[in-house]
């Protein structure tokens, strides 16, 4: 019976066109992956070559004064990509995965962008992530709208009602077999990425993986309750799709309209003029008050004192540290309003499987804002490191030709962040219960109209 | 000629359209989102345009407040370019969450346009937002679909179509006549949205419109009206050339989904995919590699300065730059800043052509796809397309450049070679820069830049009315 079942289901053509326009896309999306694995790899590599020669280049410029030399010297933190990635690009696109930062002030250089062509942004990529939420739901929407339905419309259900003996059973076989050839489906394209991307076999991966088989199963899930409600096939397909688009645009737009909203961000724009004020008014000023606030920052930096010149390194590099440090209750603020932002909009997804997953998937593949808080986080981290270690030097003015440079490597940040597994399945589980569960209902009340 | 039968049979459709439950429950879903789009992107504009003001002003304050000082200083103390949002915006965002707000503009060097939207925000951006436009490029042509799928389908399976066509009915007026009647449905949902667009617009601009926004706002209109009677032809002629009322809908999702959101997305992939842009980090060492190649102005033994140094001091006979009548750094920084400006604009060229080029693919196709024509359209009109944002970005870098060889000036005139007195002028002179103020691109020139959408949206409509003709001898009634 279930031999005879796939064989009517995969003769069809419409099937056969589904599963091959799925298979080539989500092919195509892997394509592109690749691509942007190639060009993250591509960046690091560059990086390193050009801090090497960049540092190189500038210590043979400026060899008597280290204040100098360090006002031009950049070094690079490298957010790393990553073979996930591939799969869900998420906003590694908008931001950039290296910070190249000087050791004067941060907040004039951390919000620095990527260089981005915009249609590309507002069109989105097309990765395995775009594939799998929206368009594995369409092909399943296709291939389940007309269950019962057609056979009805056609009047072909009554032979079947008569010839078998639980028909529900009968219209489970048939979902059935649609839900293994789209697993089937997935698991093949996921097995290609595997190959062509050197995914390794880890958690991250199997999370991927019962994911993207959870994503698939709600929606069969939601076409399973809308088969049991027994409506007529164009009935059917309307309300599916409407679904889809409330589930895939509508709500998600919403939502994040709200969430703007809601959080404003004019600190960012403030924060930019403030830092600016901030180092620039303190040439005008009392070159002791500047140096009191530095000292009592860094109260280890108190035995060097102002040299009696017009201009010394140890008070513009406390003037530059003042732009930070006066501007760190707007970098605050921002920071928290875009963690509310990341927490409201994790907490809403819940609700809403598609955004639910997409929010996962990334979050899997530290392609997510979380990953970019954390990274802007190391960042501020890794040019403390560098300040703390050069400031004595500075202020020493210690000889350029004793550091040795080559040591200044490009360091990476590795987001180790680990997904809680049972609070991120639990809500496409609930979801697949519920509907399974009601549906179930719907068949049994309407037991005798079968 | 009278429209006597067509405006029957469109009356007739559009009665029995609210009859159905699911359209009535649609529509009204639909119209509830247009008031929110409405006021989302009120809000969004209001507080766009609010920060971006207030922000300008502040630093402009800043600027005219700073003390005597050197010039040079200035010219890194720098000023700021805020994006503001035109009016139009408010129905259409375009691209805008993914524009940069602020650009930091700064002697030396060309910063990025930085705090995107989409930078502060988490994936769930990447699904779209709801717009004015989106409703209207988006849902309203699904609505039209699922409106019109059985607009001549369903007659011809209740075999009603028969009769039609005896009792002396042609097929042109049939056709026309259900396109009128999906069409007055649609209305009821537009002529409102036209209503409030235009009163929203005349508040924005306290009821003094210029001349480049009113035509904005007609094309804005006209274009979106254009656009949905031609999807309500396309469901008509499919419903009629359908056998049955299913598979024209099945084939109506199909073209649908192929238009709004399989073939924009992929386009662009393709030709992103194609013409691989530079990253930042090589964009940056590549202009850097040239400017040393050129002289490097920070090297004290580069033999370009050096010649230049050695002509001065030739041509003015002199024997040391202190003694030179004029600032001799300020004329060095007037000579690396052009150097480097240009090897910059050179760079950037070649990779706006490349962004261009990966653009070329979605522009192809978007004379064969009316969504594609009509998002780029309205994005243009709106000022929130790609060639808006590179406009905005090369206004800022023309200010910036211009600031920075100004404040070089007055350091050639005013500041002396020797360390006799203070190298500072009165600051009097902070007034002369001018405040930034960015003039978004004039209708013209966006109506010659979106051609090919103006193109496609009529070539468009040409092959509706052939098909209509066409179809019209050609259809059967079984």
């Amino acid at each position: 019976m279930l031999a005879l079942v796939f064989k009517n289901f995969i003769r069809s053509k419409g099937t056969k066109v589904g599963l091959l326009f799925l298979l080539i896309i989500g092919f195509i999306s892997l394509l592109i992956g690749q691509q942007f694995q190639q060009k993250q790899h591509k960046n690091i590599i560059e990086a390193t070559v050009y801090q090497k020669e960049h540092i190189a280049r500038n210590a043979s410029f400026h060899k008597d004064e280290m204040g100098l030399l360090l006002y031009y010297v950049k070094f690079s933190l490298v957010n790393k990509t990553f073979p996930l990635n591939s799969l869900a690009i998420g906003q590694r696109d908008v931001n950039p995965s290296i910070q190249s930062v000087t050791i004067r002030g941060l907040e004039g250089q951390k919000y620095d962008s990527e260089l981005n062509n915009p249609s590309n942004l507002l069109l989105g990529n097309l990765d395995f992530s775009f594939v799998l939420i929206y368009l594995f739901p369409l092909l399943i929407i296709a291939f389940t709208y007309n269950i019962v339905s057609e056979e009805k419309e056609s009047g072909t259900w009554k032979i079947v009602a008569t010839q078998s003996d639980n028909t529900f059973l009968y219209i489970l076989k048939l979902f059935y077999i649609r839900i293994l050839s789209l697993l089937a489906l997935v698991t093949i394209i996921l097995i290609i990425a595997v190959i062509l991307l050197n995914i390794p076999f880890d958690n991250s991966l199997l999370t991927f993986y019962i994911i993207s088989i959870l994503y698939i199963l709600f929606w069969f899930t939601v076409c399973f309750f809308m088969v049991s409600l027994q409506k007529d096939s164009n009935f059917n397909a309307v309300i599916l799709l409407t679904v889809w688009l409330f589930l895939i645009i509508i709500l998600p737009a919403a939502i994040n309209t709200y969430i703007v909203n809601k959080y404003p961000v004019p600190e960012a724009l403030e924060l930019t003029l403030k830092q600016r004020n901030a180092y620039h008014e303190k040439w005008d000023m009392d070159k002791k008050t500047t140096m009191n606030k530095f000292y009592s920052h860094y109260p280890q930096f108190k035995s060097y004192v102002l040299p009696d010149e017009e201009f010394s390194w140890l008070w513009y590099y406390a003037m530059q540290q003042m732009g930070d440090d006066e501007s760190a209750k707007q970098s605050l603020e921002l920071q928290t309003k875009l963690k509310q932002r990341n927490q409201t909009s994790q907490s809403i997804a819940q609700f809403i499987p598609t955004l639910h997953t997409q929010i996962l998937l990334n979050e899997i593949a530290k392609s997510d804002l979380e990953n970019q808080l954390l990274f802007m986080q190391k960042t501020t981290a890794f040019h403390e490191k560098m300040r703390l270690y050069f400031y004595p030097k500075i202020f020493d003015n210690a000889p350029v030709a004793k550091e040795n440079w080559s040591e200044f490597e490009v360091e990476t940040f590795e987001d180790k962040s680990q997904t809680n597994l049972i609070k991120s399945l639990l809500p496409l589980v609930i979801f697949n219960i519920i509907f399974i569960g009601l549906g179930w209902m719907n068949f049994r009340k309407n037991q005798q109209i079968i | 000629m009278s429209l006597h039968v067509e405006i029957l049979i469109a009356k007739h459709l559009k009665n029995s359209a609210f009859k159905n439950g699911a359209v009535f429950i649609i529509t009204f879903f639909i119209g509830i989102l247009l008031i929110y789009a409405v006021l989302s992107g009120w809000k969004n504009y209001t507080n766009q345009n609010e920060a971006s003001e207030k922000y300008q002003h502040e630093s402009r304050e800043d600027w005219l407040n700073n003390p005597d000082k050197n010039p040079h200083r200035m010219a890194h103390y720098g000023n700021f370019a805020f994006r503001k949002s035109t009016s139009l915006s408010v129905f259409e965002f375009g691209m805008e969450p993914f524009f940069g707000n602020a650009i930091f503009l700064e002697a030396h060097k060309q910063n990025t346009a930085n705090f995107s939207e989409a930078g502060f925000s988490n994936s769930m951006l990447r699904f779209g937002e709801i717009s004015t436009a989106m409703v209207l490029q988006i849902l309203l042509p699904l609505l039209i679909f699922f409106l019109g799928f059985n607009s001549v389908a369903a007659e011809r399976e209740n075999g009603t179509l028969k009769l039609l066509l005896s009792q002396g009915i042609s097929w042109k007026q049939l056709l026309s006549g259900k396109i009128l009647g999906i069409a007055s449905v649609v209305m009821m949902l537009f002529i409102p949205v036209v209503l409030v667009l235009v009163f929203i617009l005349l508040l924005l601009q306290n009821f003094a419109v210029t001349l480049d926004e009113t035509l904005k706002m007609i094309f804005f209109i006209g274009f979106h009206f254009l656009y949905l009677m031609f999807f309500c032809a396309i469901a008509v002629l499919i419903s009629a050339s359908c056998k049955t009322s299913k598979k024209a809908l099945v084939s109506l999702i199909g073209i649908w989904l192929v238009f709004t959101i399989l073939l924009p997305r992929t386009t662009q992939a393709i030709g992103a995919y194609i013409y691989e842009a530079p990253s930042k980090i090589q964009f940056n060492s590549d202009i850097e590699k040239d400017i040393l190649k050129q002289g490097d102005s920070h090297n004290p033994n580069d033999p370009h300065y050096k010649a230049i140094k050695d002509s001065l001091l030739a041509v003015h006979k002199v024997d040391s730059v202190q003694k030179l009548p004029f600032n001799y750094s300020g004329f060095i920084m007037t000579e690396g800043e052009k150097i480097s400006s240009n090897i910059y604009n050179k760079h950037l060229e070649s990779l706006l052509h490349v962004y261009e080029k990966q653009n070329s693919f979605s522009k192809a196709v978007s004379l064969l796809n009316p969504y594609i024509a009509m998002k780029n359209l309205s994005m243009a009109l709106s000022n929130t397309d790609y060639d808006s944002y590179i406009d905005f970005q090369k206004q800022a870098e023309t200010y910036r450049y211009d600031m920075a060889q100004k404040m070089n000036a007055l350091q050639i005139k005013y500041i002396s070679n020797k360390k006799d007195k203070p190298a500072v002028i009165d600051k009097d002179h902070w007034a002369e820069v001018q405040e930034f103020h960015y003039e978004p691109k004039g209708v013209l020139s966006v109506l010659k830049n979106e051609m090919v959408s103006v193109i496609s949206l009529f070539l468009w409509i040409i092959l509706l009315f052939i098909l209509i003709r066409f179809a019209s001898k050609k259809l059967k009634a079984i």
